[in-house]
């Protein structure tokens, strides 16, 4: 319950944002990373918590983003109602992917694969299907108004994102505490073991892929009202499933909190490297690679990982246990 | 709070309503425009993929930007405003419609004046849209989709040609150099890329060229990247059409160009809508022999016009390679400049009117008078070229034409 009241202070002080910023830009970057948070979080359900490695995340994403634009823009369908839809659609892919994978037991990287060609497979038909507006894209009409699911300020947008964001956090404290998120990390642990012991590893999973697949699917539906505008590389493309494993594996894997201090390193990162050396194209890029490639290097169980070891040793005794654990 | 987001200008009118009312009481009637306190510097915002994998085409538009604010402040600046110069605020969208309207964004709270963006019509519908919530006044450089202007957008603008234009120019120009022949091409075979510009380009062709009396025998779509056209090639190999239409970026229709030279297509023609290499100095110069002949339907300057000829020559002594991205990001600025001149003033509503009336003198491109229609300037229009002997010559329209179509080639 301290971690759930922890959660409710958080968002609490993350919900004040729209009262206290009064700079459209900086809300954004607040919008950006709860959604950032939103996609990693989605995929740590997965990957974290049932340490089912995705490559394909745009696959729900994707879904969820096209059935709401999809639904708008050829049958007039209200996108609150695509909102619900898209998270709708976005399960049921995550449960064909994961009946076709789970079921005849594809783990580690053999699954990996598998949901990276389902992504592609899905990016290649958006392509080619009319009715997604194939490779010209799917403009979604700008018709402000909070029926529309659109807002002419960002505090709308703010309130949207961040209520999906508490859903999906609140979602991963319930794993946390729940016999079902005890079943999926034995799952993780030992899936044999597991199995062992009486857990039906296969519901398990599928439970944990479709819960997944909802939350990256909303993130979908968020981004393409927020942005209006869709392509099959926007939606499907690699950039997705990238962005929705880097925010927990910089974060923390298989933590609460993880998600969201991954999405808010990468963001700050990623703005400081533009702000100060963003006058030399692609520098700044290659800044922020390398110091991706040294917190996974330095910090493996991220930053969630590094706080709490901060937290466990106090400074007289860091050095101390640092060598012990070389030792 | 309030006062943070309450644009400067208004402030200092309300200041000026109370300082005119005393000033009335002096027995003096008003204050001459240029006299009136002039921020320091006119702001700029250029917002082009400068990283990322569209790099090449978004440094070319930045330095085109940069260069007519270089050109701009060396003339004299903003007159209107006592001679205030402009200044360029850089903001690079990496490829990604989400990043560019964060650039707006920010420099939105910047105080930008105005914003030339974003080479690609996926940015600048997502740029334009994040502007529109400030009404900061947002002229389009290169992207061509129509539905960048159909949105009801009071403060996007674009001074080149939409892409509904070009490819009614390109259908009809096609038939004309085919007719002028004698109707030697019946069929054709469309290359295409995957994305909105080739997928765009080839369902519209595959709709109008049957109209004209040509048949398109196959339509083939690749992906991007694609680094080995051997298959496609021979598939036109087997084919035979008389015309071979590639709608793709840069670097594939230079290996596409390049595999067909390999393996000795024999076509009447090449011809391309927005070919990505097929007006472009670089593809010339680096493959003579496989650009030869190709005809494409681009945008162009006009070639009987000395200023666009010494801004060639500007160009390409900065070392620059002389793309439609360096001329076409370069008239953004300038028709946004010439805005803000005949506002008198970088309000953002004043600046709106001025690019909704522009009438801007544009004979440096082969466009008609320039004429505002919901943001699209109706004058604009692309032309066909050639690669002829080496060099790139205008054939079509006839009142710009530097040199005659060859065609059949074969």
């Amino acid at each position: 319950m301290r971690q759930l009241a922890l959660l409710g202070l958080v968002f609490a002080i993350i919900g004040l944002a729209p009262f206290v910023i009064s700079s459209d830009f900086t809300l954004n970057a607040v919008i950006m990373i709860l959604y950032a948070a939103l996609v990693g979080q989605a995929w740590n359900i997965l990957g974290g918590y049932g340490g089912q490695f995705s490559f394909g995340h745009a696959a729900y994403f994707g879904t969820g983003a096209y059935t709401v634009a999809v639904l708008q823009v050829q049958l007039g369908i209200n996108p609150w109602l695509g909102l619900i839809a898209g998270g709708a659609m976005a399960v049921l892919v995550a449960a064909i992917i994961g009946f076709s994978t789970f079921r005849y037991g594809l783990r580690g990287s053999y699954f990996a694969l598998v949901t990276l060609a389902f992504a592609e497979v899905l990016r290649i038909l958006s392509n080619s299907v009319p009715f997604t507006g194939a490779g010209v894209g799917i403009l979604i009409p700008l018709d402000q108004g909070p029926a529309n699911l659109q807002f002419v300020t960002k505090q709308g947008f703010f309130w949207v994102i961040w209520l999906i964001t508490l859903a999906a956090f609140v979602t991963v404290w319930w794993i946390g505490q729940s016999r079902f998120g005890a079943q999926l990390m034995a799952v993780r642990d030992n899936e044999d073991a597991a199995r062992a012991l009486g857990v039906e590893a296969f519901r398990v999973k599928m439970g944990a892929i479709m819960l997944s697949g909802l939350f990256s699917g909303l993130a979908g539906v968020f981004y393409a009202q927020y942005f209006l505008y869709l392509d099959p590389y926007i939606a499907y493309g690699p950039a997705v499933s990238v962005e929705s494993l880097l925010v927990p594996i910089i974060g923390g894997l298989g933590t609460l909190f993880g998600p969201l201090l991954g999405a808010l390193g990468l963001h700050v990162i990623s703005e400081l490297t533009r702000e100060f050396i963003g006058e030399f194209p692609g520098i700044s890029l290659v800044i922020y690679g390398i110091i991706l490639i040294a917190m996974v290097l330095f910090m493996p169980r991220g930053l969630a990982g590094l706080a709490s070891r901060l937290r466990a040793r106090p400074f007289g005794t860091r050095a101390k246990a640092a060598e012990g654990s070389h030792a | 709070m309030t006062d943070e987001k309450k644009p400067a200008g208004i402030v200092r009118r309300d200041f000026l309503q109370t300082a005119g009312t005393a000033a009335l009481g002096l027995g003096i009637t008003g204050l001459p425009t240029v006299l009136r306190a002039q921020p320091a510097s006119v702001k700029i915002g250029l917002i082009h993929p400068v990283s990322g994998f569209i790099a090449f085409s978004g440094n070319q538009c930045r330095e085109g930007a940069l260069m007519a604010i270089a050109d701009i402040n060396a003339a004299g600046g903003i007159k209107s405003m006592g001679g205030v110069k402009l200044e360029a605020v850089l903001g690079d969208s990496q490829g990604k419609p989400d990043i560019g309207a964060a650039e707006v964004a920010k420099m939105a709270e910047a105080g930008i004046n105005g914003i030339v963006a974003g080479y690609a019509s996926s940015i600048s519908l997502a740029t334009s849209q994040e502007a529109a919530k400030t009404n900061t006044p947002h002229v389009v450089d290169v992207g061509v989709s129509d539905q960048i202007v159909s949105r009801g957008l009071t403060n996007t603008f674009r001074f080149s040609p939409g892409y509904g234009k070009i490819a009614d120019f390109a259908v009809a120009n096609l038939d004309a150099i085919n007719k002028a022949a004698g109707s030697p091409a019946k069929t054709a075979m469309i290359i295409h890329e995957e994305s909105l510009f080739g997928t765009g380009t080839a369902d519209l062709l595959s709709k109008k060229l049957p109209e004209n009396g040509i048949e398109v025998i196959e339509v083939i779509k690749h992906a991007n990247p694609t680094r080995d056209f051997t298959n496609i090639v021979l598939q036109i190999k087997a084919k035979k059409p008389d015309l071979i239409i590639p709608a793709n970026y840069y670097n594939e229709y230079v290996l596409l160009a390049r595999t067909m030279r390999q393996q000795r297509i024999e076509a009447m023609g090449i011809y391309s809508v927005l070919g990505g290499a097929a007006s472009n100095y670089k593809f010339v110069k680096e493959f003579p022999e496989a650009a030869e002949n190709i005809m494409d339907c681009n945008h162009w300057f006009n070639p009987k016009s000395e200023v666009a000829l010494a801004r060639k020559a500007a160009a390409e002594a900065k070392g620059l390679v002389y793309t439609y991205e360096v001329f076409l990001a370069y008239n953004a600025v300038l028709g946004l400049a010439d805005a803000i001149e005949r506002a008198g003033s970088t309000d953002k509503e004043a600046v709106n009117a001025a690019l909704s009336s522009s009438n801007m003198d544009m004979s440096f491109m082969p466009y008609g008078p320039t004429r505002m229609v919901d943001g699209q300037n109706e004058g604009a229009q692309p032309v066909n070229t050639q690669v002829l002997k080496g060099d790139i010559e205008v054939i079509a329209p006839k009142e710009f034409a530097s040199a005659e179509a060859v065609f059949p080639v074969k």
